[in-house]
């Protein structure tokens, strides 16, 4: 049976991870699930293990003029209770699992699963958040985009730990998320829309598109987004069919056991395509 | 590893693995059998303990990480005048058939009256959504649990 | 006028499940118990060539084929089916052996580490694939467990005189049980007995399966029900293999053997609903009047027969669903592939055989402009009717005032002019179903087959004991059958003993399965408590006598098919996002006709039960099988409805005597099952304006009918 740790402080877990090079353990909701045997077994952990979800440091939220940051052990219920966070995350959060899961699981966790069905990614790339990564006293900054490589995998070395998410402050008056599951609660996504958009008269002064479950990460435009940026809203609905022409070459789905590509990539346009028609009106 | 934490209100240490299921832990070694398996994944609630008064599912908690907190399982809770409220509301209702699924239950619905004495249908059903049931169709469950926080005036 | 014993009491058992101190088959701990695990096939039909087991830690054992002393297959309809293996595999998750021992986890390095090798068989993955003949038939010489026909007037004479035909086909998926307990038995061996605790609905047949399996007297074998968590049909026949299963192992190691699933393993191996493609094909006069029909019925069976000529017969024997339609021709087949074998399941073939009858009947009507309820009520049975199986229709149906209350607590006539098309993006339906259910046993099958008997006993202290081998697997009759026998011999409810059925104690009043525990066992017991409280005896043993009218030709299918039938009428409305095509159910309403209800709160429990059920069958429990491997293997990726898909139903119940039933009760488990895919189905087809015709009604299916095959 491997190690387990259980630092009394981020900088032990630090030390420790240097050391070992070990499976970080927040709130296990997933790790758990992926690793599970049958009944009465311990889970199979192949390498040793740190708890941090309990790490004091890490379950910090701050908030400041620029930005809101969030430590990467918050789990989805303290993010649900703090008034700091923005509207869109929260709604993303509240439909995330089920309340005893949304006790123990973490937004650090639900980033570095990189699970392509994560749900919380595509709202944090939306809202251009950024990972701080920590190391032996040296951490640096990753825009989220640049964090997650592919599904289940992030540039996140072996001694590296993500302490907190930066999201910084934008104002959005038009939004639009939706989270296409196997049920209506507490179940994975087949798809999630992320729809943002600030709109100042007729005028489209910022929008944010992020499409979650249909490729192997997230898709989001900047591109695209820019295009639309700054136009008027009468002329953004003549670009609906050249905006949706853009979007579905970038939209690769699979069939899988919870659905299939052409409903994936049907639907993740039919979304888009109300957002711009209905939602930024 | 040795684990300390508060077992239904008594202080209990038990020498295991950290990694170990806090289920398999709380079945096995403290007999305490109210605790069900019914998924193993976090999907159906039939596990479901409180964690330092939070709702927590058992079969994805590792028992390491409960390491100095309280735990309240269906034996501990059973105890209480907030139970015996909600087990008549339950038996009123028609809120259990084949049972296998009502303890977990009966936490979820601890969890949600401790910070919401007077949930909406709406909330109630949110708040057990974690909790899953194959007989009842849930409208038992949901009236019991509404009748519990009507009738178990000043409880929570 | 309310009959006083309707009035609902607190069910006996709420207080030691609600406290968590009723004792599941998992819960129990036997000195020196062992663990055991199964290995099973990984490919879906293949000779196995070689089994490489490692060496074995002192104190644990390989269970396979060869310790079986008795006939290596389980006793059910046809026997066809192994315990363990024998030389093939014909499905993924067949049991090839167990490994048994102290520690799990030792137990499970054991599994791990055997090696069976393979030589493939061409497998049959399909009903199609089945009547292929370039590919070596797995059961017989055609693959086909069982074939029938029914006929009732002339048919063929009908669609030769017709002025047109109207004809479709409609398929349902696989639906797994998830009664939340998953199986489990406990085997021991003492003094020359064995004895199997388990979860399950029918100690009986657990017992002749043991009896087979073993060799053995009837009096060296005990089985013991253990409170069960849910069963819904899917723990009629599978514990007879895994009663086996443990018993063996508890005869080679001398000591208890727990053999308990868990999730993964339960979803992948035991029994579901069976898949069906039913073609009707409606022969209609010149006015549009229906002069005949042909249905025919296919069903997935899996690799081994099970109960499936059963669940046929049930499928065909309502397939013309609550109406009388005269010339028609039924034809069934339920076929051999190499898919996880397919048993029962609360409705047992009626479901899939009603969805498809009220979707034609929904087609037809919008062909003819007509209102679906409007066609339906023109061809509804009433007293008197011949039935399908050309037997008599003796009751009192009474689905024209059931049909009149539920379209005033639907709103239905309004709605449905309302819904029409205001607005591409305001998709809103609402669909109603009518339909029955044939109560207890096919035709005389209670009297050839089942012949039940059920004693009561006065106890030295006063109390009176129900032995009955009927389960309470949370359908209630711990507190039914007890109000039955309290309130004939006027003692308190408390006064009357029923524990859970031990074949030691208890007589083999049959199954619980059929919704037949109430109306049959039910009505044994009333009578025997009568005898108790007039002849003065301490003991009265009765058994069953069919009721004086049935007449029914097993070997033809004439006559009567059932006993009697309980009736329903159900109407959903839903809408439906036009972006996702995601269903959303606004209400259901469902108005019964059981009989009389025994207790109104546990009938109105299976009724909510029956319709959360029934709308999960309808829309989110999707089971696909990919190369005789299930795409859905666990409760992440097999969804069942939580508390917030589905809002609660408003429902009602009629009351109508049955003079064979306690206090004129009929069947009600199944019923609030049966009639619920077909009106959540026409609800759809009312917001969306395509005909459905498959279940579940996926937003994946959606899309592709609103859109188009591509």
């Amino acid at each position: 049976m491997v190690d387990t740790f259980k630092p009394q402080s981020l900088q032990e877990a630090v030390d420790v991870l240097s050391d070992k090079g070990a499976i970080l353990f927040a709130g296990g909701t997933d790790l758990m699930v992926q690793r599970r045997r049958r009944g009465g077994l311990i889970p199979d952990f192949d390498r040793p293990v740190i708890l941090i979800g309990h790490l004091k440091e890490l379950k910090e939220i701050s908030n400041s003029t620029r930005e809101i940051r969030i430590g990467s052990c918050c789990t989805y219920t303290a993010l649900l209770s703090h008034k700091a966070v923005p509207e869109i995350l929260k709604t993303c959060v509240s439909q995330i699992a089920s309340p005893g899961i949304r006790n123990r699981g973490t937004i650090g966790g639900n980033i570095c699963n990189a699970s392509p069905a994560g749900d919380t990614l595509p709202v944090l790339y939306a809202l251009d958040a950024s990972v701080i990564l920590a190391r032996d006293n040296k951490e640096r900054v990753l825009p989220i985009e640049k964090f997650i490589k592919g599904p289940g995998t992030t540039v996140l070395e072996a001694d590296e730990l993500l302490t907190r998410i930066i999201i910084p402050h934008s104002s959005f008056n038009k939004f639009f998320y939706k989270k296409v599951g196997t049920r209506a609660y507490n179940a994975l996504s087949k798809i999630s829309f992320t729809g943002l958009a600030l709109k100042k008269l007729r005028a489209v002064e910022d929008v944010r598109i992020a499409f979650g479950a249909v490729s192997p990460t997230v898709v989001r435009s900047k591109d695209i987004e820019a295009q639309i940026r700054g136009k008027d809203i009468d002329a953004i609905q003549k670009m609906i069919p050249e905006i949706l022409s853009h979007y579905s070459k970038l939209i690769d789905p699979i069939s899988d056991q919870r659905s299939n590509r052409r409903y994936r990539k049907t639907v993740s346009l039919n979304l888009l395509n109300s957002f711009l028609k209905n939602y930024m009106l | 590893m040795e684990i300390n934490f508060i077992l239904n209100g008594k202080g209990v240490k038990v020498k295991t693995h950290p990694l170990r299921r806090l289920l398999d832990v709380l079945r096995e070694d403290f007999d305490l059998s109210g605790v069900k398996e019914g998924c193993g994944e976090g999907e159906c609630g039939a596990c479901a303990v409180l964690v330092d008064g939070e709702l927590a599912l058992s079969c994805i908690t590792p028992v390491g990480s409960v390491e100095g907190t309280s735990v309240v399982t269906i034996e501990g809770y059973r105890e209480t005048a907030k139970y015996r409220a909600l087990e008549e509301a339950f038996s009123a209702t028609g809120a259990v058939q084949c049972g296998f699924c009502t303890p977990g239950f009966i936490i979820a619905a601890e969890s949600l009256l401790s910070k919401t004495p007077r949930p909406t249908p709406n909330e109630i059903r949110e708040a057990i959504s974690g909790n899953l049931c194959r007989c009842t169709g849930y409208s038992g469950i949901v009236e019991g649990i509404k009748r519990a926080s009507e009738r178990g005036e000043g409880l929570w | 006028m309310k009959n006083k014993i309707s009035s609902s009491v607190s069910r006996i058992d709420t207080p030691e499940k609600t406290g968590g101190k009723a004792s599941y088959i998992a819960d129990i701990k036997l000195e020196g118990m062992l663990h055991a695990k199964t290995l099973r096939s990984e490919r879906a039909r293949a000779r196995i060539k070689a089994i490489n087991c490692p060496n074995l830690p002192e104190g644990y054992f390989i269970i396979d084929r060869q310790d079986i002393p008795g006939k290596n297959s389980v006793k059910m309809l046809i026997d066809d089916q192994p315990f363990f293996a024998d030389g093939i595999v014909n499905y993924i998750g067949e049991p090839i052996l167990l490994a048994v021992g102290p520690e799990k986890e030792t137990v499970n390095w054991i599994i791990e580490n055997t090696e069976v090798e393979y030589e493939d068989i061409l497998p049959i993955f399909s009903v199609d694939e089945a009547k292929d003949p370039a590919k070596p038939p797995i059961f017989q010489k055609n693959n086909i467990f069982a074939e029938y026909e029914i006929r009732k007037g002339n048919p063929e004479k009908a669609f030769e005189g017709s002025h047109r035909v109207f004809e479709k086909e409609y398929r349902t998926g696989y639906q797994e049980h998830i009664y939340l307990e998953p199986q489990g038995v406990i085997g021991t061996y003492d003094d020359g007995r064995v004895t199997v605790y388990g979860s399950m609905q029918c100690p009986y047949y657990v017992k002749t399966a043991l009896i087979h399996g073993l060799g053995w007297n009837e009096d060296m074998i005990r089985v013991v029900q253990t409170t069960t968590g849910g069963a819904f049909g899917g723990k009629e026949d599978y514990p007879s293999i895994i009663a086996g299963h443990a018993v063996f192992a508890a005869l080679k190691t001398n000591r208890p053997v727990r053999l308990v699933f868990d999730r993964a393993e339960d979803i992948q191996s035991t029994t579901k609903r069976h898949p069906s493609i039913i073609k009707i094909k409606t022969a209609l006069d010149s006015k549009g009047t229906i002069i005949g029909m042909n249905v025919d019925i296919t069903l997935d069976g899996g690799a081994y027969c099970g109960l499936s000529p059963v669940v046929l017969q049930r499928a065909m024997f309502v397939s013309t669903g609550a109406y009388n339609i005269p010339n028609v021709l039924v034809r069934g087949k339920v076929l051999a592939t190499n898919n996880v074998p397919s048993g029962a399941f609360r409705g047992f073939g009626a479901p899939q055989a009603i969805f498809a009858i009220e979707m034609h009947l929904n087609s037809l009507a919008e062909n003819l402009k007509m209102d679906p309820l409007d066609l339906k009520k023109k061809y509804l049975l009433k007293k008197g009717d011949p039935t399908v199986t050309g037997g008599k229709l003796r009751e009192d149906v009474k689905m024209p005032r059931m049909i009149s209350l539920l379209e005033d607590i639907s709103g239905y006539r309004k709605k449905k002019a309302s819904f029409h098309k205001k607005n591409a993006r305001d998709l809103r339906g609402i669909g109603i179903s009518l339909f029955l259910h044939g109560c207890a046993f096919t035709g005389s099958g209670e009297r050839d087959k089942i012949k039940a008997k059920v004693k009561l006993r006065k106890e030295d202290d006063g109390k009176v004991s129900i032995l009955v081998s009927n389960v309470d697997m949370g359908q209630g009759p711990q507190t039914t059958l007890r109000k039955i026998v309290s309130k004939i011999l006027g003692i308190p409810f408390s006064q009357v003993l029923y524990d859970n059925p031990d074949t030691d104690r208890v007589p083999d009043s049959g199954p619980t399965v059929a919704s037949r525990t109430v109306m049959i066992v039910g009505y044994l017991l009333s009578r025997a408590a009568e005898k108790l409280k007039t002849e003065g005896k301490t003991e009265v043993t009765e058994e069953y006598i069919q009721p004086p009218y049935i007449e029914w030709d097993q070997e033809n299918f004439i006559g009567d098919a059932y006993p009697v039938y309980s009736w329903g009428a159900n109407a959903v409305e839903v809408s439906i996002d036009p972006d996702t095509y995601e269903i959303k159910v606004e209400s259901v309403w469902g108005v019964y006709d059981v009989g009389t209800p025994i207790d109104e709160q546990i009938v109105y429990g299976q009724i909510e039960g029956g319709i959360s059920q029934g709308l999960g069958y309808a829309t989110i429990e999707v089971m696909e099988s990919r190369e005789g491997g299930l795409m859905q293997r666990s409760m992440t990726d097999y969804i069942i409805a939580s508390s917030v898909d589905f809002p609660g139903a408003e429902k009602r119940l009629i009351e109508n005597y049955y003079d064979y039933g306690p206090f004129g009760a009929k069947c009600a488990g199944e019923l609030p099952f049966v009639g619920v895919a077909p009106a959540l189905a026409a609800a759809v087809q009312n917001a969306i304006g395509v005909p459905i015709e498959k279940l579940p009604v996926t937003p994946e299916y959606l899309l592709e009918a609103a859109e188009g095959g591509n």
